[in-house]
């Protein structure tokens, strides 16, 4: 059965047909070939799929395209503008936060979202925010720091 | 020599790659779209034993969006990269559950996958065994009972009517003379889980087939991408140029992606779609369960020492688990037990390993390659000793740790060691000789420390190729992967350094084995050392070259001219020229490029010489690591937290502090995971906990606070000959550490990974019902 | 990687539609609310829909009203993130604030429901236990319009509600708390974070009336056919003075009461000895809160 949704991705509307069982996440990656979020397990347990749901982190293959139709998707490709790098991209680069760089879009946003509500959280606070995503290159300790540098840099 | 001035090496300069992975750019496995690209996927083996009485794909071939559907006698090859055992897709038998039985290639995968449900297979359940102990008795079920007919690239012979298919045995001295000069003998048993890499990418590749010249293009996130194009081929019956592998940005390996998984699946198919592309993406579930795992071990410590707590004589048997079909398990078997010492003096050994086909998952390389299990065997039963003998954990290994001078097991001198300065630095950090209060009488507190050696693979083969264009830009074609220790961004340090250009000047491309040249593989922590040193000599050559054209151009004596950060300098004069406008006046103006090759191996080192037939042994360098951590134990649930970590590390010289940092603290996080949270739970050789839900990995709620420390060679030592690996190491010694601290914390010893809280509360109330309470 | 099979798809937009469309589907429609549960099984192929009813387009089935006299009012498509930050919700009753907190991951939290919970019954539920201690009350519709039913006597057994076919959660009802009133919910799972599935979970309410139990409510999750009420452990510590004694009592005795299994994630034997951990913990913790004068 095919639907039609409307959804804001990046700021752009994008209208596509598309199964109705397709996920959010197999519509960004699949039929928007936005590659930059990725699908670790399918399954809603490592987190690797998180994008911005109207600004809130959510696990997009668990999430039905039909689900976001008329809302806002923001991804990893959506944060930089015009070159000029999110200070949570540019932090996780400053401070050794990438290793093999599959969990950090997923990071990135999620800490993003955090900042963005909470803008000088504590670190049990960035620990339980981002404690979905799991991160096999144990980067925790880098990405943590990263977090809070942008934080301390946004003040 | 790279000074140590150098404007990039021994900096911490930021990675290289961050950028396109922070801003999703960056292409993995999965990612890759191609034109005409199929979706594939295999239908696998329920059941750990049975032969194949007959498949009817039939319905299969009909199902919408199917392309080709394939079996084991449409594609009846096998490969292995040291016994070529493993079918790309079962022939007449299955192995172990989840061993691929047929495959579908369709437009969507969704296609492929529905298209999977219609193919019938029958099979006859045959007995299975499952525990490499019980697989190592005659009369066993024989998982490969045609062992001998397979090409073997390896010595390795079955012993007769077992699963046995490894043995490897290694003696020094006299043990039973050791035993006797000892005051005291342990005899411990202990065991290491089999675990999952779980990188967070899944395993993928895309296969395409050209049938014009019948070659195979494979992009495959590989760590050893020109091994493995030759393994492929080899299994083919192809000369090695007609397979090319092509590999993107890598999500994680951690060892587990060097053998022909995903790859095997794509390729099988890609032969029957008429040069169309095939995508095989694998769910978690099969990453999990039916690509490979560390090798379980069981192992049998036997050790005299004198009441001063000096070593005279050990003894070591280890069975391993191989699972259905060998990967590089014997060389992780082979490193294992000829590190099982420890990085110790022990005068007498008798070391005995044997690797056992059983009907599980295919095991193989893990970081560590072997030296995580010994090293979990060796630290806990030193603990064990150190007790016994009321000597303190630091100062019975200090008493017994190699010394610079020492001589390995096999004769070979050992230089740089500096395996006494992580033993002390960790123990200072952590302040070991220092108990830590408990905050409740339910919440106990204890300290461990625990250390560990390895080598390298030695000798490997490095080459690069450097290319200057005429903007002054320089590209290094080198086959190491950059599967996320920060190999392209070391390379280009080294680059940068050597030729004398900016950084930014540089750019390191993925590997591409028709163009970049051969690489041993990105392993055994070897990449900074030997590609580096390559790159270094690659470089060097290219600036000489350039230096020798500039004299001419500038009238100057060569050996007063030094190009660094893209210009030309001239010893008392200053800045000449820069290397752009050098470049411009090579070509006339026009476009062009120079090329440097380099070369780097071992082989032939002299410190390398060792005893009569065993300079194999031999390693270019020794890594020494300690680690000491903190704990909490919960007295009343089992739970075990770690609170620190201090992890000394004995690298050589940091060829990029902050890139070391990550490996540490990565290694101390997986080691963590490892002992407290993994372990596989199965009936009847099916994994049951086959998701992220179940088979659990540290978050970064679990992660304490980690202090790297960094021993290093003199500053007097040019740094990338002092330059040791750093990606294995810590994987190994946090384990026992953990183990030993809990045994300070609560006073109980667990000798079979993992620590779990079940484990734990049920030895803490064995220990009370044994004082009496 | 796990696909979605097709499935025909309905998004009423009123809750008559939506009961319609589950009645005259006898069985075979299923609800998605948050689909955290619901699509991870019909990506594992553990249940595979032919019809899929979008419950989030209807108005009114997410939200939280309420004030301490009142009690509190939670739609039952409320995300479980909002019962976690709700103000009314750490005021009136903290303790669903606390459940939630350690559903999950908080990516997932804004996903799940607490209606999807629920529904699911599944027998290690987060929200199941403190709902029960709080005495909350499901409001149903159905065809023959609404009806309320006790949270005690939803589950019928693991994986099962006695909603019938056309029947769909619209609200959770949680009573005004007495003051004087004390809970906690307590889990254990695998790792430090909270988001494991629970091995097992404890959730307890104390209500003291001059320094005595006047009411005490323990329910166990993850160690039944369903979420515990552990009767023989409230029998323990009601009406009596509230001593450290009679809380480990109450543990032990919540222990007995448990009927864990032995499964892939635990023992049956390792399950009943947290349980006991967790309820005098539990019962510590909502002690502390009674008697420091908060309502619950």
């Amino acid at each position: 059965m095919k639907i039609t949704v409307d959804i804001i991705v990046n700021g752009e509307l994008c209208r596509e047909e598309v199964e109705v069982q397709t996920t959010l996440l197999e519509f960004l990656r699949g039929t928007l070939h936005l590659t930059g979020t990725k699908e670790g397990c399918g399954l809603g347990d490592c987190g690797t799929c998180i994008v911005l749901l109207d600004g809130k982190p959510v696990n997009s293959c668990l999430v039905l395209a039909a689900d976001a139709h008329g809302r806002e998707v923001t991804t990893i490709e959506g944060l930089a503008e015009d070159g000029r790098l999110h200070p949570v991209q540019q932090s996780f680069i400053d401070n050794g936060a990438v290793q093999c760089g599959f969990c950090t879009p997923a990071m990135i946003l999620t800490a993003k979202a955090l900042l963005e509500n909470k803008p000088d959280p504590g670190e049990g606070e960035i620990k339980q925010a981002l404690g979905g995503i799991l991160c096999r290159c144990g980067s925790y300790r880098k990405i943590l720091k990263s977090v809070q540098a942008a934080a301390k840099e946004a003040r | 020599m790279l000074q140590n001035g150098s404007p990039y090496v021994g900096k911490r300069v930021l990675r290289v790659d961050a950028p396109a992975k922070v801003t999703g750019n960056a292409v993995y496995g999965v990612d890759i779209e191609l034109p005409g690209m199929l979706h594939g996927a295999a239908l696998r083996s329920p059941h750990p034993h049975a032969k194949i009485i007959a498949m009817d794909t039939s319905a299969a071939l009909k199902a919408p969006g199917v392309r080709a559907v394939v079996t084991g006698r449409d594609f009846p090859y096998l490969f292995g990269d040291m016994v070529r055992d493993q079918p790309f897709l079962a022939i007449d038998r299955v192995r172990f559950v989840g061993d691929p039985v047929a495959a579908v290639a369709a437009e969507t995968e969704a296609q492929a996958l529905e298209a999977l449900e219609k193919i019938r297979v029958q099979y006859e359940e045959l007995p299975a065994v499952f525990d490499p102990r019980e697989a190592m008795a005659e009369g066993a079920p024989l998982v490969h009972p045609d062992f001998d007919t397979y090409h073997r690239n390896i010595p390795a012979s079955m012993v007769p009517g077992t699963n046995i298919c490894v043995t490897r045995k290694f003696s020094l001295g006299d043990v039973e003379k050791g035993f006797a000069e000892a005051d005291e003998i342990f005899s411990d048993t202990f065991s290491a889980q089999a675990l999952s890499h779980a990188a967070m990418e899944p395993h993928a590749a895309v296969a395409r087939y050209t049938p014009l010249d019948g070659c195979y293009t494979v992009w495959s996130a590989s760590d050893r991408p020109q091994r493995l194009h030759k393994e492929l081929a080899d299994a083919l019956g192809l000369e090695h140029t007609r397979v090319r592998f092509i590999v993107p940005y890598v999500g994680g390996s951690y060892g587990g992606k060097n053998t022909l998984r995903a790859e095997a699946v794509a390729v099988a198919l890609s032969r029957f779609t008429h040069g169309r592309p095939v995508k095989v993406v694998f769910s978690r579930a099969e990453s999990l369960t039916a690509t490979q795992t560390r090798l379980a071990a069981y192992m049998q410590l036997t050790t005299g020492v004198k009441k001063d707590g000096l070593f005279t004589a050990r003894r070591a048997e280890i069975v391993w688990d191989n699972g259905a079909y060998m990967s590089n398990a014997p060389g992780v078997a082979n490193r294992g037990v000829l590190t099982i010492l420890g990085p110790y003096r022990i005068p007498n050994l008798d070391l005995v390993s044997r690797l056992v086909y059983t009907n599980q998952e295919t095991t193989g390389s893990y970081r560590g390659f072997g030296t995580t299990q010994v090293t979990w065997a060796c630290e806990v039963q030193m603990d064990i000793m150190a007790a016994k003998l009321g000597i303190d954990p630091l100062a019975i290994r200090l008493m017994n740790a190699y010394v610079e001078g020492d001589a390995y097991i096999n004769g070979q001198i050992m230089r740089d060691v500096r395996a006494r300065e992580t033993i002390a630095a960790a123990g200072r950090e952590i302040k070991l000789e220092t108990g830590s209060p408990n905050p409740s009488p339910t919440r106990r507190r204890g300290k461990g420390i625990a250390t560990m050696l390895k080598s390298t693979a030695t000798p490997t083969d490095s080459f690069c190729t450097l290319k200057v264009d005429v903007d002054g830009k320089v590209t290094v074609f080198s086959s190491s992967s950059e599967i996320g220790a920060g190999e392209k961004t070391v390379m280009a340090q080294i680059a940068a350094d050597a030729v004398g250009v900016p950084l930014a000047a540089v750019s390191v491309p993925n590997p591409d084995t028709a163009i970049t040249p051969y690489d041993h593989g990105v392993s055994s922590s070897r990449t900074t050392f030997h590609m580096g040193n390559c790159i270094h000599r690659a470089g060097r050559d290219m600036q000489r070259r350039l230096l020798e054209f500039a004299s001419g151009v500038l009238a100057a004596d060569p050996s007063r001219l030094t190009l660094s950060d893209g210009y030309i300098l001239e010893a008392g004069g200053g800045r000449r020229m820069t290397l752009k406008d050098l470049l411009a006046k090579k070509f006339n103006g026009k476009s062009g490029a120079m090329f440097s090759e380099g070369h780097f191996t071992p082989a032939g080192n002299p410190v390398l010489e060792a005893r009569e037939g065993l300079k194999g042994i031999s390693s270019i360098f020794w890594m020494f690591a300690t680690h000491a951590v903190e704990v909490e134990v919960d007295t009343e649930t089992g739970v075990v937290q770690v609170l620190k970590v201090a992890a000394a590390h004995d690298i050589g010289r940091a060829i990029n502090p902050t890139g070391c940092e990550q490996q540490i603290e990565g290694s101390v996080i997986l080691g963590i995971s490892n002992t407290l949270f993994e372990e596989f739970k199965t009936e009847r050789g099916r994994i049951l906990n086959d998701t992220f839900s179940d088979y659990k990995l540290a978050t970064m709620e679990d992660v304490p606070g980690i202090v790297s420390i960094l021993v290093e060679a003199g500053p007097d030592r040019e740094a990338l000959a002092a330059a040791k690996g750093i990606g294995e190491p810590a994987a190994a010694a946090t384990a026992p550490a953990i183990a030993n601290a809990v045994y300070n914390a609560v006073g109980i010893r667990i000798r079979d990974l993992p620590i779990t809280p079940d484990k734990v509360l049920a030895a803490l109330q064995q220990k009370d019902n044994q004082k009496g309470h | 990687m796990n696909r979605l099979k097709a499935f025909a798809y309905f998004e009423p937009a009123a809750l008559k539609e939506a009961v319609e469309i589950l009645t005259r589907n006898n069985g075979g429609a299923f609800l998605l609310a948050g689909g955290t549960d619901l699509l991870v099984r019909m990506k594992r192929g553990v249940i595979r829909p032919a019809v899929l009813v979008n419950l989030k387009r209807i108005r009114d089935l997410n939200g939280i009203q309420g004030d301490q006299e009142s009690g509190t009012r939670i739609g039952a498509l409320t995300p479980i993130a909002d019962i976690e930050n709700a103000a009314v919700v750490h005021q009136n009753h903290p303790v669903l604030a606390q459940a939630a907190g350690v559903l999950g991951a908080p990516p997932l939290r804004n996903l799940a429901t607490l209606g999807g919970n629920i529904g699911r019954a599944s027998p290690a539920s987060d929200m199941a236990p403190s709902l029960m201690v709080l005495q909350a009350r499901v409001a149903v519709a159905g065809t023959s319009g609404q009806r309320e039913v006790e949270i005690d006597g939803i589950f019928k057994g693991p994986g099962s509600t006695i909603l019938a076919a056309g029947e769909i959660m619209t609200a959770f009802i949680i009573p005004a708390m007495t003051p004087h009133t004390g809970a906690a919910y307590l889990k254990m799972g695998r790792r430090s974070g909270g988001g494991d599935c629970a091995l097992a979970g404890v959730a307890a309410l104390l209500t003291l009336e001059s320094g005595e139990v006047g009411k005490v409510r323990i329910a166990l999750s993850s160690v039944g056919p369903t979420t515990l009420r552990a009767r023989k452990a409230e029998a323990v510590l009601l009406s009596g003075a509230l001593t450290d004694e009679r809380m480990q009592q109450a543990a032990r005795a919540a222990a007995d009461e448990a009927t864990p299994i032995t499964d892939m994630r635990c023992s049956a034997s390792y399950r009943k000895e947290i349980i006991k951990v967790l309820t005098y913990r539990a019962l510590q913790e909502a002690a502390r809160k009674a008697r420091g004068g908060m309502t619950t």
